[in-house]
């Protein structure tokens, strides 16, 4: 049997490529009818193709289970999820904006402060935030810009409006399966990017590396990047290792690393001591540098803060940057873009109740079965609490941490996240959930990926979409309308 | 990247020492249990020397207690099964996986397939060896794949700093192995078992075969399988690749294309011109035979020169260990 749109069923969401009626949306016409074509045969083949090119192009992420670390093979959904063309360029243009004015932010809080004498951020939420490095003050990196890498989480709700979810300023990851999804999609179904002229997305190791050089102190104007990993049992170092060679940049651990009595940050080679301009570190700002953040790191680099207030390495991002990516912070982000840029928002923000705001509180505390509460400063959806699939216990312990800590917690209403059809065993199709990751490089210029790494929640109904919970991902196309 | 990390370097390093460690294993194994069907008396010579040639005598005492006995099946376990046994042949299969994962951005990306393929495939295979015929194939195909992945990466990786120093772990370990087999043979076995003399041949064969070079022996020797002769082979014979000195030479070649080389250089051309000097078939030319015939016991006599020859090469391997790890993996970086 092969794939039958007429029995696809979407109702009550927003399905990114098929119509309530079970018509095509523009621009998918042509990919739901290249499928219906195959038979159920070829659908089987092409999914073990897939299975088969993700295990030998060794596209794998870790997971820690059962006490080891083990590599799982990399999920991975072979229809592809399609975004027009001019939707794209207001999205990206809608980045653009909010990662300008999220730098702009950053580098006012770690010197004049204005927007926080002006009212438009309170004061003590900024200095309150975990996030928040005294350290940094003064510092002032290249460009201005302290967020090079931005991976924020965009998705939809049931009318099919597009929102922030979060803004991911760290160290975001996902952006090697963005570009390994578009390979192993070439090699499986070749057929398909026949009927379309999509967008390439293979440029932005060669984005990043421009990036990273952009910042690199004054030298001979080659600098030497280094990507600094936590090491193999990190979640994320196929991506680690995957833009080390991609940007032939030096893939290295903290113990590789040593900074001279000169503040110069030196690789340890088998030549001797050889100088690095430009960290794109992938470890997190806590675990930098023992002398200046947690003493018991054995991840960092004893002295890394100190020659980068110098200006003898870059570092990326730039320590202290997560104190715009704080939950609470975010709902202030609108706001952040009038006051620095004057411009009104691209791009908008889930709606927010901030905790800390009484008559805000008091309708989070009165309405938490209907809420997601979050809070503040953690990543990766720990610590969140979904109202309506709570039990009473756990609305009664997540009321109790507000009220102790109202300063920690923000809400939003649940979202009905859109979805897209997704091969569910071996030919049948059913719509699963999804949203979307793009990726935005500010150095000297800024630059958005054409798309991005869209990641499915791989269960029925889940709203989960990381891949250590069952989360799996698609090749996100940029496409003309017909 | 123009040069190499020194962590990277040590992680090449030891991948080029477990990939030849674990063959090597491997065929010692195999070739022992032939070797046992071949002699009379096979309590005598039995499993024990297997244990005693990775030095872990007290380790297998005291995982399996100090009544322990040699047995085949014990000491098969001990040899390639015994994850806690650090010179098994999965603990140095695990070394080739845990070291490949670090420098996995310098080799082929299929390369790491393989690696899992030979892991799944030695897991399999050992745990369903319960038959002689199975564990025979069992190692049998583990050796042969490793060499696979040996040419593998000869022949599609690039050849920079990580493959010199992957090729560097490669002859330093299989010098030391190469000792390790000759050492165990001469001094421990045929000094104490008078009534095994008329079998020195198939001992020596023996050797020749947990060294891969039967044939080749016959090929370029001619001759029967004699101490004098086996020695002289396995030791020096340039056309031999697996030979202590081609090991050696090769060795030099690897450190010579890599910065800094000049104490590892200068221990390896010493080692180079030690073998180089001694004549080998005299030190055995009394030869195991003669001893046997004299009666005398292992540490004196001319079977006592070779131990002490023997044991001299392996100290100076060791020292160019040393040496590679200090120059290389940032030991004594003053920094």
């Amino acid at each position: 049997m092969t794939i039958d749109w007429r029995r696809y069923r979407c109702e009550g969401l927003f399905d990114e490529l098929v119509l309530p009626n079970g018509d095509a949306r523009p621009g998918a016409g042509r990919l739901l009818a290249a499928l219906a074509r195959f038979t159920a045969e070829e659908i089987r083949e092409r999914k073990t193709a897939a299975e088969l090119a993700i295990r030998a192009m060794g596209i794998t992420f870790t997971v820690y289970d059962d006490g080891a670390n083990i590599d799982r093979e990399w999920p991975f959904d072979i229809v592809p999820r399609l975004i027009l063309n001019h939707e794209w360029d207001r999205i990206a243009w809608g980045l653009e904006q909010r990662v300008r004015a999220l730098n702009a932010f950053i580098d006012d809080v770690y010197h004049h402060g204005r927007a926080l004498r002006d009212g438009v951020v309170p004061k003590d939420y900024v200095l309150g935030s975990r996030e928040y490095r005294p350290r940094c003050v003064g510092v002032d990196p290249p460009h201005g810009v302290w967020c090079h890498v931005c991976g924020s989480d965009l998705v939809r709700d049931a009318d099919g409006k597009l929102y922030v979810l979060e803004d991911n300023l760290r160290v975001p990851s996902g952006v090697s399966y963005m570009l390994e999804n578009r390979a192993v999609m070439k090699r499986v179904l070749p057929e398909l990017f026949e009927d379309y002229r999509i967008r390439p997305v293979d440029d932005y190791p060669a984005r990043l590396a421009a990036c990273l050089r952009s910042l690199a102190p004054a030298g001979d104007g080659r600098p030497r990047i280094a990507v600094l990993t936590p090491g193999i049992y990190n979640s994320a170092y196929f991506e680690h290792a995957y833009l080390a060679r991609e940007m032939a940049a030096d893939l290295v651990e903290g113990s590789d690393l040593v900074v001279g009595d000169d503040d110069v940050v030196y690789l340890r080679t088998i030549g001797g001591p050889e100088r690095v301009d430009v960290i794109y570190r992938r470890v997190d700002d806590l675990f930098l540098d023992p002398d200046a953040f947690r003493p018991d790191s054995v991840l960092g680099v004893p002295g890394l803060v100190r020659a980068w207030q110098a200006g003898k390495v870059a570092l990326a991002n730039a320590p202290g940057c997560g104190v715009a990516d704080d939950k609470v912070i975010y709902t202030y982000v609108p706001d952040i873009i009038r006051y620095y840029l004057g411009e009104e928002p691209l791009l908008a923000n889930v709606p927010s109740y901030r905790c800390a705001e009484k008559p805000q509180r008091d309708y989070v505390l009165d309405n938490l079965e209907a809420l997601v509460v979050k809070p503040a400063n953690e990543s990766g959806g720990y610590g969140l609490v979904v109202g309506p699939h709570a039990s009473r216990k756990e609305r009664e312990e997540v009321a109790r941490r507000i009220r102790a800590e109202p300063r920690n917690y923000m809400a939003q209403p649940m979202l009905t996240l859109s979805a897209a059809p997704t091969l569910v065993g071996n030919n049948a199709v059913e719509p699963r959930h999804l949203d979307l990751r793009p990726f935005v490089l500010s150095g000297e210029d800024v630059h958005v990926t054409t798309g991005g790494l869209t990641r499915v929640a791989l269960r029925k109904g889940s709203t989960v979409v990381n891949s250590s919970q069952g989360g799996g991902s698609k090749d996100t196309w940029v496409v003309d309308p017909e | 990247m123009s040069t190499v990390l020194s962590r990277v370097a040590e992680r090449a390093y030891w991948l080029g020492r477990y990939l030849e460690r674990g063959d090597a294993t491997a065929r010692l194994v195999a070739v022992n249990g032939n070797l046992l069907m071949d002699l009379p008396g096979r309590e005598a010579l039995g499993w024990q020397p297997l244990i005693d040639i990775t030095g872990a005598t007290a380790l297998f005492e005291a995982l399996y207690g100090p009544d322990a006995e040699a047995s085949e099946r014990q000491v098969c376990r001990f040899m390639t099964t015994e994850t806690r046994h650090p010179g098994s042949l999965v603990s140095s299969l695990t070394g080739v996986r845990e070291n490949a994962r670090n420098i996995r951005q310098a080799m082929p990306r299929v390369t790491f397939e393989y690696i899992n393929e030979l892991h799944l495939f030695a897991r399999s295979a050992l745990a369903a060896a319960s038959s002689r015929l199975r564990r025979a194939e069992a190692l049998e195909g583990i050796s042969r794949r490793i060499q696979q992945l040996e040419g593998f990466l000869s022949q599609n990786m690039l050849h920079d700093a990580h493959w010199d120093l992957l090729r560097l772990g490669n002859y330093i370990e299989r010098a030391d192995m190469t000792t390790r087999i000759i050492d165990m043979r001469t001094a421990d076995l045929f000094a104490s078992h008078h009534d095994l003399a008329p079998f020195e041949d198939i001992q020596w064969r023996s050797i020749l075969r947990a060294s891969f070079a039967m044939q080749s022996y016959n090929a370029a020797v001619r001759e029967p399988v004699v101490a004098s002769r086996a020695l002289d082979f396995l030791f020096k014979d340039r056309r031999l690749p697996r030979s202590y000195l081609r090991c050696l030479q090769g060795a030099r070649r690897s450190l010579r294309t890599l910065p800094r080389h000049a104490e590892p250089l200068r221990l390896c051309d010493r080692a180079i011109r030690l073998i180089e000097r001694t004549d080998v078939a005299r030190l055995a030319s009394g030869g195991m035979g003669g001893m046997v015939d004299d009666g005398a016991r292992g540490g004196s006599g001319t079977s006592g020169a070779l131990t002490a020859f023997v044991d001299r090469c392996q100290r100076q391997i060791a020292a160019l260990h040393d040496a590679v790890a200090q120059t290389y993996f940032g030991y004594d970086d003053g920094r």
